[in-house]
C-alpha cells in the first residue's frame, strides 16, 4: 500500500469517524434531553424551596421553554463553533469544567492503564510459561479474584489499610490541605496522593491485560512454527522473546489503546472513592443534577478520543501485522 | 449531592425555628441585641487549622442566587447577613445591630453595624444591603419566594446605617426567612455594574473569588478538592481564633469517615450511617454531638385513589404503623417517633393535641375489616371482589428511606396489606409522585421551618409539593390566615387549629423526627452549636484549638496587610503555576520543607516505585521494538 493509499485510508476513516461522532451528539442529546427529571428543578434545589416564579425564570435563561428541534439545531451549530455550551449548575462553560478536570484524570487513568499494561504482559507470559504449576495458579487466582472485586470496594479496603491503619499513606484529596506545599513539593503531594487510587485502578485493569496475555502465550506457544523453532535449536528463552512476544503483544495493544480512549472518562467510582475531582466524578454529579451541557460534553469528548483510538489502533496495527496493510490495502 | 440531601437536608444544615423570631418581630418597638451576638471575639488559644471535612462542590460563589447547600457552610465564613440564626432558631443580630417593626406588621427599619468593611478594605452601607434585597427580587433568588419578593413595595436608605423595608402586606416570618438562607448581603460596589447581564454573569470577578464582610477571607479553591479561607483580621467583631478554614471536598460518605479517622479532617459533616456513631465516639479524641432538628420523614396517602380517600383505611395504616420500632430499626434508635403534625423543634407552632394515633394493631384490624377487606388463607386481605389489597410505596433511593420503607412493609404485612416498595431515583420519583401523582404511598423528608408557614408550601391546597391532593379550604384558610397574622399568638393559635384539622383528616402520616450529628475532635472548641445566643448556624468565627499560641503574646491581630490572596480556579493551572498555591503572609503555621521530612520516606519510596514501573514499561517498549527490526 502506498503512501496515498494510507492518506486515503486516513481520509475515509476520519470522515466515518465524523459520522459516528454526530450520531452520537444526536443520540446523547435526544436521550438526555428526553430523561425524567427536570434540571430546572434540580438547580432551583429543594423542591419545597423553589418558587414557580424562580423555575420559570431559569427555565428561559437555559433555553428550556424552546422545542427539541429548536435545543437541537442550537447545540448543533454551537459544537460545529467549539461551544459546548455552559453548565446549568456552575454556570460556567462547559470546556473549561472538562479542561481543568483533564489532566488529573489522565494523571490516573493513564498511569494506572501503563501499568496494568506492562504489569499485565510481565505476569500473563511468567504465568503462561508456568501453566498449571503453582506460580500459574497462584498468579491466575488472585487475577481472578481482582477480576471479581467491585473497584470501589478494593479502594477502600486499600485505604483502611494503609491510610487509617498503617497511617503509610493519604486517604482521600488531590494535595495535603492542613499543610500546604509549594512548588515541586506540591508535585510531589500530589504523586504521594495519587498512590492508593492508582494502584487500585491498576490491580482493577490489570487481569484484562493478564488474562489475554496469558491465553494468547499459551496459544501461541503450541503453534507448528514454534514447534519448528524448537526443532531448529532456537533456546526457550529466545522464541518466548522473539516470536511468541512479538505476535502475542497485538491483542494487549488494541485493548491498551481503546483504554486510552476511554481514559478521558475518567474512573468514576475510584474518584469518588478518593476524593479526586476528576471528569469522572464531574459525569457522575452531572448525571445527578441533570446538568445536560455537562453530560452531552463529556459524552462528545469520550466519544471522539474512542473513535479516535480506535483510529490510531487501526494504524499501529497496520505498523505491526504485514496481514493488516495486505487485508486493507 | 446525593437524592437524599435534595430533599431534606438543605435543611439539615439550616435547621431554624421562630420561637422568638415572631416573639420579636412581632412588637412594635425597638430591639436592640445586647447580648452575645455582636460581643467582640475573645480567644483562649490563638491559630490553627481547621479541616472540614465537606461533602460537596459549591455551585457559585453567589450564595443568593440558588439552593446551594455545599457554599452555604463556605458562604457563612465569607458573608454576613442582616440577622442570623443561632443552633435554637433564634434571630440573632448580625449586619444589623437592631431593628424595628411597625405595628401594621408590613414595614421593617434596621440599623447596620458602623464601621463594617469589605475584604477589600471598601466600607459596608446601606447601600449594599438595598442592593442585595432588589437583586435577590430582580434575578429570581433562592428565596424569591419566601421572602414574598412580589410583595415587596420598596427598600430605602435615608442613611448609610439604616435601612427601611416597606411590604404590601403584613409579613410576619420576614425576619425569620431573611435570617436563613439565600440572604447574605453582598458587595454592591462589585456586583452592581452595567456592564453585567445580572448577578451570575460570569465577568463578575466575585463569582470566582468572593468579597464579604465575613471572619473569614477568601485564599483559594482546587475544584474538587478544597476551599481554603483565612482569617479576616479586620473582621468587626475581632479576629477569628483560628488562622485558617479548609473545607476538604469529599463526597463519598465512606471516604469521608476514612479521611476523618485518619486525622485527615477535624469536623466531619458528611454524616456517616448512623450504625458508625457509636464506634466514632467511643475513638479517643473525637466526639459526636447530637441535637434534634426540624426536619422529619413523612408518608404520603395519594388522596385521588378512591380507596385511600377513605379515612378508615388511612387511620387503619396509622395504627399499624409502630414508629418506635422504624427508629430502632431503620435509624439505629437516632431519632424521635413523630408525635404531632408538626416539628416540635419549632414548639411555639407544635401543638401537641394534635395528636397522631398511637400503635394498635387491633384497632387497625378491625377498621379493616369494618371496610369489608377480609383476610385470606395466605394472611393477606382481600377485596369484597377477590382481589389483593395490594398498595404501592413509591420511595427515591438513599439507605435511609430503604431502611424505613423495608420496616413499614413488614408492619402493614402483619395486618394484612401487601406494601409493593416502588424505588426510583430521585428525579423519577419526583417526576412520578410530585408531578404525576402516581403513587398510592410514598415517603418524603425535609426541612419544617424556618417558620410554620412551610405548612402551605408542603399541605396547603393545590401546593406543587402537596402530593397527597389534600385540600381541606378550612385548612387552606387558616394557613393563609397565619401568614399575615402580625399578632404571634393569635398566629400561633392558627396553626395550633390547622394542625388539628389536619390530624383529623390525616392526609399525611409523620413518622420520624430527626437529629443532626455533630462529629469533630476534642482538641476544636467554641463551634456555633455550643453557643448559642452567640453564634450564627454554620459561622465558625468562635472556633479555637486547643493546640494553638496562647491569646495574650499573639501580636497577629495587628497585621493590617491587605489580602494578596491568590485563587487557583484550575488543577492546570495549579500545576503551571505551582508557587500561587500558599497565601503569602505569616498565616501558614508550619514552613512545608520541615513537614516534608514526616512523609518523605513514603514519597520516596512512591516516587522509585513510579519511575521503576515506567522504566520498565520503556524497556519492554524497547525489547519490542529490538525484535521487530531484527526478525
Amino acid at each position: 500500500m502506498g503512501l496515498l493509499g494510507l492518506a486515503r485510508l486516513i481520509i475515509w476513516r476520519t470522515l466515518q469517524a465524523i459520522l459516528v461522532i454526530f450520531f452520537i451528539i444526536v443520540l446523547n442529546f435526544i436521550i438526555i434531553s428526553t430523561a425524567p427529571g427536570d434540571p430546572v428543578q434540580f438547580v432551583a434545589g429543594d423542591i419545597a424551596i423553589s418558587s414557580p416564579d424562580v423555575v420559570e425564570y431559569l427555565r428561559h435563561r437555559w433555553g428550556l421553554d424552546r422545542p427539541l428541534y429548536e435545543r437541537l439545531f442550537i447545540y448543533l451549530s454551537n459544537v460545529l463553533r467549539g461551544d459546548l455550551g455552559y453548565s446549568y449548575r456552575y454556570s460556567e462553560p462547559v470546556v473549561d469544567l472538562i479542561l481543568e478536570r483533564l489532566p488529573v484524570t489522565l494523571t490516573l487513568t493513564v498511569v494506572s492503564n501503563l501499568l496494568a499494561f506492562s504489569a499485565g504482559i510481565v505476569l500473563g507470559i511468567y504465568a503462561a510459561r508456568r501453566m498449571g504449576r503453582k506460580a500459574d495458579n497462584l498468579i491466575t487466582t488472585a487475577n481472578m479474584f481482582l477480576w471479581s472485586v467491585p473497584s470501589f470496594w478494593l479502594g477502600i479496603v486499600l485505604m483502611m489499610i494503609f491510610g487509617v491503619q498503617l497511617k503509610l499513606l493519604p486517604v482521600s484529596g488531590l494535595m495535603d490541605v492542613r499543610n500546604p506545599k509549594e512548588g515541586f513539593w506540591l508535585y510531589l503531594d500530589i504523586a504521594y496522593h495519587s498512590i492508593l487510587p492508582i494502584a487500585t485502578l491498576t490491580m482493577i485493569t490489570l487481569p484484562l491485560y493478564f488474562k489475554i496475555v496469558r491465553d494468547t502465550v499459551i496459544q501461541q506457544a503450541s503453534e507448528d512454527y514454534v514447534h519448528t523453532y524448537r526443532a531448529i535449536g532456537f533456546s526457550e528463552d529466545e522464541i518466548y522473546r522473539r516470536v511468541i512476544f512479538r505476535n502475542s503483544i497485538l491483542p494487549p495493544i488494541t485493548v491498551f489503546a481503546i483504554h486510552m480512549g476511554f481514559s478521558v472518562a475518567g474512573a468514576a467510582l475510584i474518584e469518588n472513592v478518593f476524593g479526586w475531582p476528576g471528569i469522572g466524578r464531574l459525569l457522575l454529579d452531572s448525571i445527578r443534577t441533570r446538568d445536560y451541557p455537562v453530560i452531552m460534553g463529556i459524552y462528545l469528548i469520550v466519544a471522539s478520543s474512542v473513535v479516535v483510538a480506535n483510529l490510531i489502533t487501526d494504524l499501529i496495527y497496520m505498523r505491526l501485522d504485514p496481514r493488516a496493510r495486505i487485508q486493507k490495502g | 449531592m446525593p437524592g437524599k440531601r435534595i430533599k431534606g437536608s438543605g435543611v439539615l444544615y439550616i435547621s431554624i425555628s421562630m420561637l422568638f423570631v415572631i416573639a420579636m418581630a412581632m412588637m412594635p418597638q425597638t430591639y436592640s441585641q445586647a447580648q452575645g451576638a455582636l460581643a467582640p471575639i475573645s480567644c483562649p488559644r490563638i491559630g490553627g487549622t481547621l479541616v472540614v471535612i465537606h461533602w460537596g462542590d459549591p455551585k457559585s460563589f453567589n450564595p443568593d442566587s440558588q439552593v446551594d447547600d455545599a457554599l452555604f457552610a463556605i458562604a457563612s465564613q465569607i458573608y454576613n447577613k442582616l440577622v442570623d440564626l443561632d443552633v435554637n432558631y433564634n434571630v440573632i443580630p448580625e449586619l444589623a445591630s437592631s431593628w424595628e417593626v411597625a405595628p401594621n406588621g408590613s414595614t421593617f427599619i434596621f440599623h447596620l453595624v458602623k464601621n463594617v468593611r469589605w475584604h477589600d478594605g471598601y466600607p459596608f452601607t446601606s447601600a449594599d444591603v438595598k442592593y442585595t434585597l432588589e437583586a435577590i427580587k430582580k434575578y429570581k433568588g433562592v428565596m424569591y419566594g419566601f421572602l414574598k419578593m412580589d410583595k415587596l413595595v420598596s427598600v430605602d436608605t435615608p442613611d448609610n446605617y439604616t435601612v427601611i423595608v416597606r411590604y404590601s402586606e403584613p409579613f410576619p416570618a420576614f425576619l425569620g426567612f431573611l435570617a436563613w438562607y439565600g440572604t447574605f448581603i453582598l458587595p454592591e460596589h462589585i456586583f452592581n455594574k452595567t456592564e453585567y447581564k445580572d448577578w451570575m454573569d460570569p465577568s463578575i470577578p466575585a463569582l470566582t473569588k468572593p468579597v464579604g464582610t465575613g471572619p473569614f477571607r477568601f485564599v483559594e479553591y482546587v475544584k474538587g478538592d478544597h476551599v481554603t479561607l483565612e482569617a479576616n483580621p479586620d473582621y468587626f467583631k475581632g479576629r477569628p481564633c483560628i488562622d485558617r478554614v479548609v473545607f476538604k471536598i469529599v463526597p463519598d460518605a465512606t471516604s469521608a469517615l476514612q479521611s476523618f479517622l485518619a486525622g485527615e479532617g477535624d469536623w466531619l459533616t458528611n454524616p456517616p450511617p448512623p450504625s458508625e456513631i457509636p464506634r466514632i465516639n467511643s475513638t479517643p479524641g473525637l466526639i459526636v454531638n447530637i441535637r434534634p432538628v426540624p426536619s422529619r420523614w413523612y408518608i404520603a396517602f395519594n388522596l385521588l385513589n378512591p380507596l385511600l380517600s377513605d379515612i378508615r383505611i388511612r387511620l387503619a395504616i396509622a395504627y399499624a404503623i409502630n414508629t418506635s420500632e422504624i427508629v430502632e430499626k431503620a435509624l439505629n434508635g437516632y431519632g424521635y417517633p413523630a408525635r404531632g403534625m408538626y416539628t416540635p423543634v419549632i414548639s411555639w407552632a407544635f401543638n401537641p393535641n394534635a395528636s397522631l394515633p398511637s400503635y394498635d394493631p387491633a384497632k387497625a384490624e378491625a377498621l379493616l375489616d369494618e371496610l369489608g377487606f377480609k383476610k385470606g388463607p395466605d394472611g393477606f386481605r382481600y377485596t369484597p371482589n377477590g382481589s389483593r389489597l395490594v398498595l404501592r410505596f413509591t420511595i427515591f433511593q438513599g439507605a435511609q428511606t430503604e431502611a424505613i420503607a423495608a420496616v413499614i412493609k413488614e408492619q402493614l404485612k402483619r395486618v394484612g396489606i401487601d406494601v409493593k416498595i416502588e424505588e426510583y431515583e430521585i428525579a423519577a420519583w419526583e417526576n412520578k409522585v410530585v408531578k404525576q401523582r402516581d403513587y398510592d404511598l410514598a415517603m418524603l423528608d425535609g426541612f419544617q421551618g424556618p417558620d410554620p408557614d412551610n405548612m402551605r408550601s408542603r399541605f396547603g391546597p393545590g401546593a406543587y409539593l402537596n402530593m397527597a391532593n389534600y385540600s381541606n379550604p378550612e385548612f387552606g384558610r387558616l394557613l393563609d390566615q397565619a401568614a399575615s397574622e402580625p399578632d404571634p399568638a393569635k398566629r400561633a393559635q392558627l396553626y395550633w387549629k390547622a394542625q388539628e384539622i389536619m390530624a383529623k383528616d390525616l392526609p399525611y402520616l409523620p413518622i420520624v423526627d430527626l437529629v443532626a450529628f455533630f462529629i469533630y475532635r476534642t482538641e476544636w472548641h467554641g463551634f456555633y452549636w455550643q453557643l448559642p445566643g452567640v453564634a450564627g448556624l454554620n459561622v465558625l468565627e468562635r472556633v479555637w484549638w486547643d493546640k494553638g499560641r496562647p491569646a495574650v503574646t499573639s501580636p497577629q491581630t495587628t497585621s493590617p496587610a491587605q489580602a494578596t490572596t491568590t485563587i487557583i480556579a484550575t488543577m492546570t493551572q495549579a500545576i503551571s503555576s505551582p508557587t500561587s498555591v500558599i497565601s503569602p503572609g505569616g498565616v501558614a503555621t508550619t514552613s512545608p520543607p520541615a513537614q516534608f521530612g514526616g512523609v518523605s520516606i513514603g514519597v520516596i519510596i512512591a516516587v522509585i516505585a513510579v519511575i521503576l514501573v515506567a522504566v520498565l514499561a520503556a524497556l519492554l517498549f524497547r525489547r519490542r521494538g529490538g525484535a521487530s527490526g531484527t526478525s
